[in-house]
């Protein structure tokens, strides 16, 4: 004999899955220790809190995608920076910065609804567009923007500490599951600024721009080197730096290029 | 790549962080990135710790299944030497579980998901054996007491366990219809008189009849279930489906095979189960 029941309640839980339905509701890990009351819910009951509010992946979805959205007109926003003159940067710096306060508020929207759930179940979801975010932040800072929200002793880049304190979200929480910045996120993010930043040193000569160059050389062989200090296993964050030696390997090209011709100017080189 | 580097007159007084650049930065660099390799160490041992317990759980719960396929008669208790070989397995089980409890608490319970597949087999394992001492379904809150408290069984796990429990219910069906009936048939032909020919009309053993039943049930309220299209968690649940709806057929028509043609075949005869090794593959 096979309890129908089972596969009601199965039902009953998919839709709660998927349901915001009661902001008050306890968290799922609570509800683990207490009784499982969906095992005797009706499937009726259920059908009508679905229909109550709307879909909790939804939600999230709905947030993930206005971030996407304005993460879309930061980068457009920096990659301005590719056919501006450094002297001239300044406005594109001042957009830039407009534009990723307002993915901050998104972020912080977020945030609220994701501390509800457990953190690794939908990370997923933002994890991409956290990252953009981050690695226009990082650009931007490098270019010379945001000064005020770079730590005093901290390196030519916004460290992980930064970063959480400038977007105000913790970072690699280990114990507390709640929202935050994790280091992979990070990580990938600086990848994803060297690449960027390899494609300007090019940009840069085409502009008349000589030093930046060598700038962004010392930048990211700096970077390179922490790199090749992790441990990587066989996975995204593995694979996405195995081109940073690439983005290393184009930038030198450059240098090179310039140093060959004697282009690079006197005593600019350590600027 | 990279140490070697002499492709112009500057090269080696950069790389030996003579300008003021690197000077300023590698420091604070190497001592940023040496904590992330810490820390992602740290997350690399936690993982395989973690799989390695899945993949135990994984094999001790596939011996249980091979015991338990095993057993002859539903609705009794395990024999007792079968019980006691379990027993011993699910002893194991429960210290493997209790020992992996401390990376899987907290955040890290969504973390790790690869446990998952260890739990969905020690389901399949757990609720064949409650469906063949009881012939019922194991239930979700059932599952969580017998595990210990700091493993989280996900509705996700339950429902895969139960999908993969059909295909054992269609190794057991299938044999037990050949194996039960055998006996009963081949006896009692050379018994009966004509009169009773008519009143014995090909039937099945209730037990058999029941396994028939239950598993058209459980194929019904498999596929009663809607599930979001963008619920992430169900990525294989098409995949299972299947296999699940040729598992149910098979033994329909084992049933079939065995009511119309029972008395006819010769002994020791068993119904087609090649086409199983297509559920243990996955």
């Amino acid at each position: 004999m096979i309890d129908q029941r089972i596969f009601e309640d199965l039902q009953t839980k998919i839709d709660e899955e998927t349901t915001v339905r009661d902001v008050s509701r306890p968290h799922p890990r609570l509800r683990r220790a207490c009784p499982r009351i969906f095992f005797r819910a009706k499937p009726d009951r259920c059908a009508q809190q679905s229909s109550e509010t709307h879909l909790r992946e939804q939600e999230l979805h709905e947030i993930v995608q206005t971030l996407a959205r304005k993460g879309r007109s930061t980068q457009a926003i920096l990659a301005r920076a590719h056919s501006t003159p450094s002297d001239k940067l300044q406005p594109v710096l001042d957009d830039a910065t407009a534009s990723i306060i307002a993915q901050k508020e998104e972020v912080a929207r977020l945030r609220s609804v994701a501390d509800k759930h457990p953190f690794y179940k939908y990370n997923g979801l933002w994890s991409r567009e956290l990252q953009n975010l981050v690695a226009s932040i990082e650009l931007c800072a490098w270019l010379g923007g945001l000064p005020e929200h770079k730590g005093p002793d901290s390196a030519s880049f916004m460290t992980i500490e930064d970063v959480g304190k400038f977007l105000d979200v913790p970072i690699n929480l280990k114990e507390q599951d709640a929202f935050h910045l994790t280091i992979e996120e990070y990580l990938l993010a600086l990848i994803a600024m060297v690449e960027e930043l390899s494609r300007l040193a090019v940009n840069s000569v085409t502009l008349g721009d000589y030093e930046r160059p060598l700038q962004i050389g010392n930048f990211i062989k700096d970077l390179f080197s922490g790199f090749q200090l992790l441990n990587l296993k066989n996975d995204i964050l593995r694979k996405r730096s195995d081109g940073i030696k690439y983005s290393v390997k184009k930038v030198e090209d450059v240098v090179y290029d310039l140093s060959l011709r004697n282009l690079i100017p006197k005593g600019g080189a350590t600027a | 790549m990279g140490t070697k580097r002499s492709w112009q007159g500057q090269p080696v007084t950069m790389q030996n962080k003579s300008d003021t650049q690197s000077s300023d930065s590698a420091g604070p660099t190497i001592s940023i990135f040496e904590d992330f390799r810490n820390e992602l160490d740290e997350h690399h041992d936690r993982r395989e710790r973690i799989i390695k317990t899945s993949r135990d759980i994984t094999a001790l719960s596939k011996k249980i299944i091979f015991a338990l396929q095993r057993v002859r008669a539903t609705n009794n208790p395990i024999p007792a030497n079968i019980a006691k070989e379990n027993q011993t397995r699910l002893d194991q089980i429960q210290t493997l579980f209790t020992n992996i409890i401390p990376d899987l608490t907290g955040i890290n319970a969504w973390r790790y998901r690869s446990i998952s597949s260890g739990i969905q087999e020690y389901i399949e394992a757990i609720s064949f054996e409650h469906y063949l001492r009881t012939q019922t379904l194991i239930t979700h809150a059932e599952v969580c007491e017998r595990l210990p408290a700091g493993i989280m069984v996900t509705e996700e796990d339950y429902l895969m366990g139960l999908f993969d429990l059909t295909g054992e219910m269609m190794r057991f069906a299938v044999l037990s219809l050949s194996s039960g009936n055998a006996a009963a048939t081949s006896t009692e032909p050379t018994e009966t008189e004509v009169t009773d020919a008519k009143k014995q009309l090909p039937h099945l053993a209730a037990s058999q009849a029941d396994l028939v039943v239950d598993l058209r049930t459980m194929r019904a309220g498999f596929e009663e279930l809607s599930v979001p299209r963008k619920y992430n968690m169900l990525r294989d649940l098409h995949k299972k489906t299947e296999v699940m709806q040729n598992s149910v057929e098979k033994v329909e028509r084992a049933a079939y095979g065995i009511l119309v043609r029972g008395s006819e075949r010769p002994s020791g005869w068993t119904p087609d189960l090649s086409a199983a090794v297509e559920v243990e593959a996955q």
